[in-house]
């Protein structure tokens, strides 16, 4: 702890030393802070124009007509009545998004939303009034490396761990299809694929998992081999059909068509496990 | 022959010279200005700035491009819930430029907010913040606050389906703030739910309140930087105000690890100085 | 450079209060006029005048007479530094250089509080109502209107819909555009009940899906009075309901399962009249013990997502907006 006759003692010294020693702002330090503004602006525009002429004028054409490198020009128009949006933040609120999602229990979620950004703000605050000592070298400062090394790894794992976040969601989960087709080896059986994608749709993967997708709750099976139990596709269609005649009186009746049941059985019977 | 030309083209010059100073020195009488611009122009920094020290007029920089870009923007958008969404398209798709110029906006403000982390964790890494620069530290991480609050009010605009519900969380965030939340979120949606008085008080916000609040403390804070100099890198053997500042490069064991980048970094920058 | 010498005198409550006493009441009156102008004007007036009479009567204080206790004239002599080079105008700092030797501009309380309240009475006139005009619209007049959601046989019992309204047909658009996912339960105690759970996540208000099959080719669409039109989607929540962004999991009536929400979806108050469904207010809920029409449902005034309604954390929600 420097008493505040050192500080000031140095800092008449810095002024000294800069006055005698020092060199003119203009043109040697700024001839660098004008080199690092073109970079700056160079970069702002090179980035807009990737942005702009890898997309399109419709959101919709990402993925099949434009790459859209750095996204969509602009998503859809807002609905306040979606049931199929999936809300993602701007890339810099990734960190704060998994924050979120880390605080998954009801008595914590205030530490997530106003807790944790509240006293990390004031910690960046006060931090010279912590920090009160004059060393100013990284290697006799520690704690205070090993603090920013720490912030930014974390920094880094929230902001990589919230852009791959994902939900076990119908809107979600269809996306998963192709996969699911080209590693239990169905990719040929169109009615097998039919059903894959009521399946991910029909919401089966609150309860159910499939190939490391959706969640175990109540107790429902994985299905991702479930064709090679040795039943057939009549089992399967009179199972989803009414599952309380087979003494299942957790899964609900759906009420789907004939030819969806057949096409659910076909995606069953075509599950043999991952290949 | 050559010497007269030369006087020749010196006495043009010296005509050519008085032109350009008098509007100079009649401002300079008048307003005391040009001393003003001079005197942060040609004033001594420590011999030892580098790269580093650039981050900060780099923000300044990616500020002043979303403060240009922004105010055209505005002669263009509609901050209605009606039309806002079709003005975007509108900008993106067929005014001349407005690609690059909501583009530029748009990447700026990611831009903007990197660069005041990085300048901060430099800022930290140089330990900058201590005496006495302790305010502009706090200035620092007010402008870093409020341009995240710039941002998130700048985010609803576009009011395609990202803006919209990347709002209603972001609202809804304050409204768990204890006691005040509730109130907070309802001031902030302009009423229970979102609707048009959202989008304009957003707008307002993010168009003059902010951005006025902004430049204020840029200013504050590089009155401060003026005032109080900037630091030299820790790891600079001639750093100013060190004890060591002058002396030979201390060659002991301990800051070893560090010791080349120093002296090398003195004999680049440092040693016209 | 010398401080003026005044240390010496007594720091009493100066009356340069008074002009800043004065502009507080002139601000609770215009504060008043917004929120209460029957209690806080009259309260804003009283303060007003009262200090505003003590502040002329101190100001007057000097022509009618009266020994003049602020004023004092500063004799403390030429300063001690009278010998130091003066310094050049262009060169100081301060805003208020010292006065000159033989020079008598002595410290007029009365000036200085004037100046100050005038400034005080400025900053009020122009800032109170401008930040009561951005506040207290958004706490004024707001509530939930009563929407007309078509014929009950529309609904088929025992059957779930997801259901699309707007709140406000026809003035703010898609604005006010809202889901509900809304089940007939037929009758009880002949009359008719419904389950109206709202789609706004309890934990910071995504939207949540069903998590079981939305048929979406048996939607229908229904024209309603006023621009109001309902689409009405058929869907077997089975699984419940989750949301999309920070994985809470809701059960078919609205149960937190799992995940971040601190209470229950909330769900709509309904009315039946002459056979149409009328959604009511919304409001909050931590539990709901049973389903469907003999459901007990546990329920609390609507507080914002992400806040408790109930269990120790209450106490950090207190009061809500008026709604």
């Amino acid at each position: 702890m420097a008493s505040t006759d050192d500080w000031r003692r140095q800092f008449t010294k810095y002024k000294e030393d800069v006055k005698e020693r020092g060199k003119p702002f203009y043109p040697y330090a700024m001839f660098h802070d004008t080199v690092m503004s073109l970079v700056v602006v160079s970069v702002i525009i090179g980035v807009t124009c990737v942005w702009y002429f890898t997309s399109g004028e419709d959101p919709s054409s990402c993925g099949s007509g434009h790459s859209c490198l750095l996204g969509p020009r602009y998503s859809d128009p807002a609905d306040p009545a979606t049931t199929n949006f999936v809300p993602r933040p701007d890339w810099y609120f990734y960190f704060l998004f998994y924050l979120l999602r880390i605080f998954k229990w009801p008595d914590s979620v205030i530490l997530g939303t106003v807790g944790i950004p509240t006293i990390a703000l004031i910690i960046a605050f006060m931090l010279p009034f912590f920090d009160r000592r004059m060393e100013r070298r990284l290697t006799r400062r520690p704690v205070a490396v090993i603090g920013a090394i720490l912030v930014v790894l974390s920094m880094g794992v929230l902001t990589y761990k919230g852009a791959t976040a994902h939900e076990a969601l119908a809107s979600e989960v269809v996306g998963a299809v192709p996969t699911w087709a080209q590693r239990e080896g169905f990719a040929g059986n169109a009615e097998a694929i039919a059903g894959a994608k009521i399946f991910a749709s029909s919401g089966c993967t609150a309860c159910h998992t499939y190939l490391g997708t959706g969640s175990s709750n109540q107790g429902a099976p994985d299905l991702s081999a479930e064709g090679s139990k040795g039943r057939d596709k009549q089992f399967f269609t009179s199972y989803i059909r009414d599952p309380s005649k087979f003494g299942n009186n957790v899964m609900p009746k759906f009420g789907f068509s004939d030819q969806q049941l057949g096409q659910l059985a076909a995606f069953l019977l075509a599950s043999k496990g991952p290949k | 022959m050559a010497v007269a030309a030369r006087n020749k083209k010196s006495a043009r010059r010296r005509q050519l010279e008085a032109a350009i100073n008098y509007p100079i020195d009649w401002l300079e009488e008048r307003s005391g200005l040009v001393g003003g611009i001079k005197y942060f122009i040609f004033r001594k920094v420590p011999g030892d700035t580098n790269w580093f020290h650039t981050l900060g007029s780099a923000t300044l920089t990616a500020f002043l491009v979303q403060a240009l870009t922004g105010a055209i923007l505005a002669m263009y958008y509609k901050p209605d819930p009606q039309s806002a969404y079709q003005s975007i398209q509108h900008i993106t798709n067929d005014i001349t430029l407005g690609w690059l110029v909501r583009g530029m906006h748009k990447w700026g403000a990611s831009v903007f907010i990197i660069l005041m982390f990085f300048h901060m964790a430099r800022v930290f890494l140089f330990g900058a913040y201590k005496y006495p620069r302790e305010l502009n530290w706090i200035i620092g991480v007010m402008l870093l606050a409020i341009g995240m609050l710039e941002g998130f009010t700048g985010y609803l605009l576009p009011w395609d389906q990202t803006a919209y519900w990347a709002t209603v969380v972001g609202i809804n965030l304050n409204g768990t703030a204890p006691f005040l939340g509730p109130f907070l979120a309802d001031f902030l949606r302009g009423g229970a739910e979102i609707g048009g008085e959202t989008i304009s008080r957003f707008y307002a916000m993010h168009m003059l309140l902010i951005p006025g609040l902004i430049f204020a403390l840029i200013g504050l804070h590089l009155y401060l930087v003026i005032r109080l100099g900037v630091t030299s890198p820790p790891w600079s053997s001639a750093a100013a105000g060190s004890e060591a500042a002058g002396e030979e490069p201390r060659t002991n064991g301990r800051s070893g690890l560090t010791q080349p980048a120093a002296r090398s970094g003195w004999r680049r920058n440092g040693g016209e100085g | 450079m010398t401080e003026p010498q005044h240390g010496d005198r007594p720091h009493l409550p100066g009356p340069s209060l008074y002009p800043i006493a004065f502009a507080a009441g002139v601000a609770c009156i215009l504060v008043g006029l917004i929120v209460n102008p029957k209690i806080i004007v009259p309260i804003g007036a009283v303060i007003a005048i009262l200090f505003g009479f003590l502040w002329a009567r101190d100001a007057t204080e000097e022509f009618r007479g009266e020994p003049v206790h602020a004023i004092e004239p500063e004799s403390g002599g030429p300063p001690e530094s009278t010998d130091a080079p003066a310094i050049p105008a262009n060169q100081g700092e301060d805003a208020m250089p010292a006065p000159e030797p033989g020079e008598r501009f002595p410290r007029n309380r009365f000036l200085e509080g004037a100046t100050l309240g005038l400034g005080a009475v400025i900053g009020g006139l122009v800032t109170v109502p401008a930040v009561g005009f951005m506040i207290v619209p958004a706490f004024k007049g707001q509530g939930y209107p009563k929407v007309d959601l078509g014929p009950l046989e529309n609904f088929t019992e025992g059957r779930w819909f997801v259901t699309k309204f707007f709140m406000h047909p026809g003035s703010d658009g898609e604005v006010s555009h809202r889901t509900a996912y809304i089940r007939n339960n037929g009758q009880l105690d002949g009359e008719p009940s419904f389950t109206i759970i709202s789609n706004r996540c309890a934990h910071l208000g995504c939207p949540v899906q069903p998590n079981g099959p939305v048929q979406d080719n048996q939607k229908k669409e229904i024209d309603g009075k006023a621009g109001q039109r309902i689409t009405m989607i058929p869907v077997i929540p089975a699984g419940g309901y989750g949301c999309p962004c920070h994985g809470g999991q809701y059960d078919v009536e609205g149960n937190r399962v799992s995940g971040p929400p601190t209470r229950g979806l909330d769900r709509y108050e309904f009315s039946v009249v002459d056979g149409h469904l009328i959604l009511g207010k919304p409001y909050s809920v931590t539990r709901v013990d049973g389903e469907g029409k003999t459901a007990r449902i546990h329920k609390y005034k609507l507080a914002g997502p992400g806040q408790h309604v109930d269990g120790w954390e209450q106490i950090l929600y207190p009061l809500q907006p008026p709604h």
